[in-house]
């Protein structure tokens, strides 16, 4: 039983199919304690947990903890005593895909594998998308840069689990990957640049094009976190720590911040003048 | 892929049995998170961490035990000491590892 069990969570990880694996940890029946079930969304559970009555509603349970996305241990009382379920949520990994494959990011690449993500690097010149430059990553795809994010963003091969990081070899490939994705909601969008640059940048998109300012408040622009990097390396590792500050919703302050509240205070300021 | 799964499939595929500790509930400052998974190998070979230093030597010990009797546990481990120079667990919290035997597949 167990390694069906096994095999089950496997296939659906590398299916980036959603499941969790359900264990009983407590039981008032000893027998029970160490029972396995998978769950997923969209089919019935494999696997049984011996708990009798309260077996559905465990197992429903167990489905909602998997749509939150969060492990956790569910605790049932019952006149026997208490029953405990922990359910593991099995998360496809992350994934980093990294746009220009410069030298900021051959170290980003390592520090992603170094953190478990998938990491995919894309650029349109073979000579520096190429496997000798990435031996680490995942991917590695030398493939025009809009089209492949346009195609990926209208396939969903793009969610909340990517974290895309604008680093190409001009301000305006950047600019341009960013119009592809930026209504596909993502997991994490960073594009390299400096403050005023970047200011200027998305100030001529909102006034020329037309683009509503506040869709560019959930980009990190400038990139990473305030740490004094200078070379690629220290960048590649700003950035990184940006990235897991908001997959793992940690306390510090990214260097955007400062420009997404001017904005925001601008626009807000705006509304008032103008009810 | 390289999952925890991954990896525990492939000790199970060479004929090993193993225990594997998840930490399933914490309460305070803890050095690693709910989800958090380890393999004991009944050699030493682990994988992993549930946080390292004496609280995993805890668990590493009541594994042993696991994979011996094949019964699981849930093992306590207590980081409330008062915070001095001799004391082990001062991180502040308590955390819930539980730990169980997987079969190696029969040939």
């Amino acid at each position: 039983m167990p390694d069906t069990i096994l095999h089950a969570l496997i296939s659906s990880v590398e299916a980036r199919r959603p499941v969790a694996l359900a264990t009983v940890t407590a039981a008032p029946d000893l027998a029970c304690i160490g029972r396995h079930a998978v769950v997923w969304l969209d089919a019935e559970p494999l696997g049984a947990l011996g708990l009798g009555e309260l077996e559905a509603q465990a197992l429903a349970g167990a489905q909602d903890v998997l749509r939150g996305r969060v492990h956790k241990t569910l605790s049932y009382a019952t006149p026997a005593g208490q029953i405990k379920l922990f359910v593991e949520v099995q998360h496809r990994p992350p994934e980093l895909l990294i746009v220009g494959a410069g030298h900021v990011a051959q170290p980003l690449a390592q520090l992603g594998k170094l953190c478990d993500f998938t990491v995919v690097v894309l650029d349109d010149r073979p000579q520096f998308a190429n496997r000798q430059r990435f031996p680490q990553a995942d991917e590695v795809l030398a493939l025009p840069l809009r089209e492949t994010l346009r195609d990926w963003a209208a396939a969903g091969r793009l969610g909340l689990d990517s974290y895309i990081v604008l680093v190409t070899r001009g301000h305006q490939h950047d600019i341009d990957c960013l119009l592809e994705v930026l209504d596909t909601p993502l997991g994490y969008i960073g594009m390299i640049g400096s403050q005023r640059r970047v200011r200027t940048v998305f100030d001529l998109l909102s006034v020329e094009a037309g683009i509503p300012p506040e869709k560019f408040d959930r980009v990190y622009a400038p990139i990473g976190i305030a740490i004094g990097a200078r070379s690629p390396a220290e960048i590649a590792v700003c950035i990184m720590a940006e990235i897991i500050n908001v997959l793992r919703g940690g306390p510090a302050r990214s260097i955007s911040d400062e420009r997404r509240e001017v904005a925001q205070q601008r626009r807000s300021r705006h509304v008032t003048r103008n009810p | 892929m390289d999952t925890f799964y991954h990896k525990l499939n492939d000790y199970l595929a060479h004929g090993e049995s193993v225990a594997v500790a998840t930490i399933t509930e914490v309460r305070g400052s803890v050095p690693r998170e709910v989800g958090a998974k380890m393999i004991i190998h009944p050699l030493g070979q682990h994988y992993g961490t549930v946080g390292g230093g004496c609280g995993e030597a805890d668990v590493i010990r009541a594994a042993l035990d696991v994979l011996q009797s094949g019964e699981p546990a849930t093992v306590q481990i207590d980081l409330t000491e008062d915070p001095t120079m001799q004391s082990l667990g001062v991180c502040g919290g308590i955390f819930n590892v539980f730990v169980e035997r997987w079969e190696a597949d029969r040939k």
